[in-house]
């Protein structure tokens, strides 16, 4: 059996699936943040797929703008997490309720 | 390893000068941030007054190349490169950085909106004894991010201006960290964006699957196939529904609410107006220049989201008394209408661009003086709830008559900018005579006039209440909210007086083949 | 034959971390198992040729993010267990679930209606849509670092710059969140709009 760009497509759309209800189930905002991490794995198997499919290397270049990208989302985002659970340590998200969408 | 060398060798860099000019305005901003940052570390404490002084000043700076780049390119658009015969064209050198009528009159819109957003910031950050010297660096940042969003023409150089432009603002949205509502508005706002961008790369991950390209104009010759497929569909899908968190469309608006309220005010506008514009030609870089043959797509997906947007913004901002939420609300409204023309694009789509960032123009300058009111109004009452601004036309005429043209012109009564806005939508709704398109502007119709009695109650409680509490002491403006009021006040009555103004710089020829 | 192994085991490493990070209740374990599931996806990207990818995902996910998330976890000490047997509201679980499974459907029926064409071209790509062949950077014999390289620095130059920029202002905003400047309180000060 030869493994095709279908089969990365497969693991790809499952992993964005489980990063999704991941984020719609937790409530730890730090664990949310990693389910968002599952998701843009989930981009960069699905870009690195098409890009050894088309032999074409932007699908590569992509992947590496969603890394840094991703690094610089995660530092902000800890700093965030860090700044509302300093004062607060047992927060979850249901917790935040200062304000009524 | 002699292998590894040659391969190298081989591998030098050949490439085409770049035209300065171009990109002037970028450098120019970049620079300018850069140069506040260092004289601030430098300095200190010694210039924190000037730092937000700087900051106007780069932002203004950065408008002189603007222009300049309007008189003399005569609407041709430019690149990057500088393309000549002796370069071997390979393609890959044109078409992901556009510099045309379109994205100079938005880098014009976002400097203007920056420029105004630091007069607005000055006396809130300063008074609120907060870090301000790096929160004008990161409004720089989120700017220059907007400035080369209007230039992008390439789905990685979109995704990683859009996230320029979000990631300073989730910092922003938190920065009165003593304040629980504005952790809580940082977190919120964070969450939902991220998994937005999660969402938007997924869909791009699609696209550029289908296409083999993440060239926007690549990708429309790409699925130009005279059908649909299902891959396509949702490609598409998860990009435009990745753009709505931007936009705050519904059902994707839930974070709007609450990071409004929770944000410093002066960071509020920012979101409503620069940030959310910027979200707006995200999606009119893809619509109009990658899926122009994928209207059936496309446009009943869009016609979902701005019926729905338009609809729901009203009647929740119906119920609103703190008037930063009901803005918030209305501004999730406005958002509907701003999606509207590009629900009837096909076949249009220079138009339907003009309406858009007519629209945008114009939402800008009323909106942003809405919450200059909002602002000064604050420094006296403490207090956004609708009930604070009872009887403001006692202590402060001159406020209430200026928030009185902001309201009417968010409601759409001439003569004031915001109906030339809402004409230009339906103008352009109706202008094929489709079901879909005249069924849209009655949508927008009624829900005018919803708007209208919200925005009207504003006016009803400034003019005709008596204050709450009695006080009727004048508040004192400082001269930068007043320089913000008296710009955007202009703006606003100019733009509905005279609106050939704006519909001569909006009025695009051929948008999509910018390159 | 090697290729079909490979495949499978990093697959099941990947999706089984991923499960991991939603079903683990302490976050500690979460996020380890995050790691498992970022290692495979480096081992798939091997897999196809990725090889600088594969590298690059191992050092920045596995090492630094993770790594912060860890950190913060114990700096914070909210390294308990999380109840997540208790919903926050009715029927939360199921509809997450349901909406999870609706994703992936989504997805895979995408994904197979389209592509089957019958051609043996591939089933994406310009080649397998309408024969115009877009503006394809081919991946030759070269390495894909020096490909990726020349990618960067020039049609990508602009974009490449701005993540520059914006890691820069992500730590300096990050430093100014988290500074804690001798005492300070959760007292709401603000000469703004909090209504309290």
């Amino acid at each position: 059996m030869i493994v095709t760009e279908s089969w990365y497509l497969i693991v790809s759309a499952l992993l964005f699936a489980i990063g999704a209800t991941g984020l719609l189930v937790r409530r730890n905002p730090l664990v949310m943040f990693m389910c968002v991490e599952l998701m843009l794995n989930a981009v960069n198997i699905s870009f690195v797929a098409f890009s050894t499919a088309l032999q074409d290397l932007a699908g590569q270049t992509a992947v590496f703008f969603v890394l840094v990208v991703a690094a610089a989302e995660v530092v902000v985002g800890l700093s965030i997490v860090v700044a509302v659970m300093r004062r607060r340590p047992s927060a979850t998200v249901d917790d935040l309720a200062e304000l009524k969408g | 390893m002699s292998g590894t060398f040659v391969t190298l060798v081989a591998a030098e860099i050949e490439r085409p000068s770049i035209d300065w000019h171009a990109i002037a305005p970028e450098l120019i901003l970049l620079g300018g941030g850069a140069l506040v940052t260092v004289i601030d570390l430098i300095w200190l404490e010694r210039v924190r007054k000037l730092i937000p002084t700087l900051t106007s000043l780069v932002f203004l700076v950065a408008l002189i190349p603007v222009i300049t780049l309007w008189a003399d390119g005569s609407g041709l658009p430019r690149g990057l490169w500088i393309i000549d015969e002796n370069v071997p064209a390979t393609g890959v050198w044109e078409g992901a950085f556009v510099v045309d009528n379109y994205s100079l009159v938005l880098k014009g819109l976002f400097l203007l909106s920056a420029y105004v957003i630091v007069l607005l910031s000055t006396n809130y950050m300063s008074e609120g004894d907060y870090y301000d010297s790096e929160y004008y660096q990161l409004i720089a940042a989120s700017v220059l991010g907007m400035l080369v969003m209007s230039s992008s023409r390439d789905l990685i150089s979109i995704f990683v201006a859009l996230e320029l432009v979000s990631i300073p603002a989730y910092l922003m949205a938190a920065w009165r960290k003593r304040d629980l509502k504005s952790n809580e508005a940082g977190l919120k706002y964070m969450l939902m964006g991220v998994f937005a961008s999660a969402i938007l790369l997924y869909g791009m991950s699609l696209l550029y699957g289908i296409a083999g390209s993440t060239l926007l104009s690549d990708i429309a010759a790409a699925i130009d196939i005279g059908e649909s497929r299902p891959v396509i569909t949702l490609g598409i899908v998860f990009t435009i529904i990745g753009f709505g968190f931007k936009v705050s469309a519904v059902p994707f608006h839930t974070w709007a609410p609450d990071t409004y309220e929770g944000a410093p005010t002066p960071l509020t506008a920012f979101l409503a107006v620069a940030s959310k514009a910027a979200g707006f030609v995200a999606l009119i870089n893809v619509v109009i220049v990658a899926l122009p043959t994928q209207a059936n797509v496309v446009e009943p997906f869009i016609w979902v989201l701005a019926a729905i947007t338009m609809t729901v913004g009203n009647l929740i901002a119906l119920r609103q008394t703190n008037l930063v939420r009901m803005l918030a609300y209305s501004g999730v409204a406005q958002a509907g209408y701003m999606l509207a023309p590009l629900a009837v694009y096909d076949g249009i789509s220079d138009r339907a661009t003009s309406a858009v960032v007519t629209y945008l123009v114009i939402y800008a300058a009323m909106n942003l003086g809405a919450f200059a009111v909002v602002i000064i109004a604050a420094r006296k009452t403490r207090s956004a709830e609708l009930s604070s601004y009872g009887g403001m036309f006692n202590y402060a005429p001159g406020l209430t008559l200026a928030m009185t043209i902001f309201l009417f012109s968010l409601a759409g009564i001439p003569p004031v900018g915001g109906w030339w806005a809402k004409f230009e939508v339906f103008r352009v709704l109706t202008e094929g005579n489709r079901t879909s398109g005249i069924a849209l502007a009655v949508i927008a119709a009624v829900n005018s006039v919803i708007a209208a009695f919200y925005y009207l109650n504003i006016a009803k409680q400034m003019w005709f209440l008596p204050s709450p509490d009695g006080d009727n002491s004048r508040i004192a403006i400082p001269p930068a909210l007043l320089a913000a009021v008296g710009l955007t006040v202009a703006a606003t009555i100019v733009s509905g007086v005279l609106p050939g103004v704006v519909s001569d710089m909006t009025d695009f020829v051929n948008v999509a083949a910018g390159q | 034959m090697m290729e079909l192994i490979v495949f499978v085991i990093s697959a099941a490493i990947v999706l089984g971390g991923a499960l991991g990070v939603i079903l683990f209740r302490n976050p500690v374990h979460a996020a380890l198992s995050l790691i498992a599931s970022f290692f495979g996806v480096a081992v798939l990207f091997v897999s196809q040729e990725a090889h600088f990818l594969a590298l690059v995902q191992v050092v920045v996910y596995g090492g630094a993010i993770v790594v912060l998330f860890l950190f913060v976890i114990m700096l914070l000490g909210v390294d308990r267990e999380e109840d997540i047997t208790e919903e926050p509201f009715e029927g939360q679980r199921v509809s997450a679930l349901v909406s999870g499974v609706l994703i992936f459907a989504m997805l895979m029926a995408g994904i197979f209606l389209s592509g089957r064409t019958g051609d043996d071209a591939g089933d994406f790509g310009p080649a397998a849509i309408s024969g115009s062949s877009g503006q394809v950077v081919p991946l030759t014999e070269e390495q894909d670092v020096v490909q990726l390289g020349h990618d960067l620095f020039t049609r990508n130059i602009l974009a490449f710059e701005a993540t520059g920029l914006l890691l820069t202002i992500a730590t300096v905003g990050a430093v100014v969140l988290v500074r804690n400047r001798g005492a300070e309180d959760l007292v709401v000060d603000e000469p703004g709009t909090s209504s309290r």
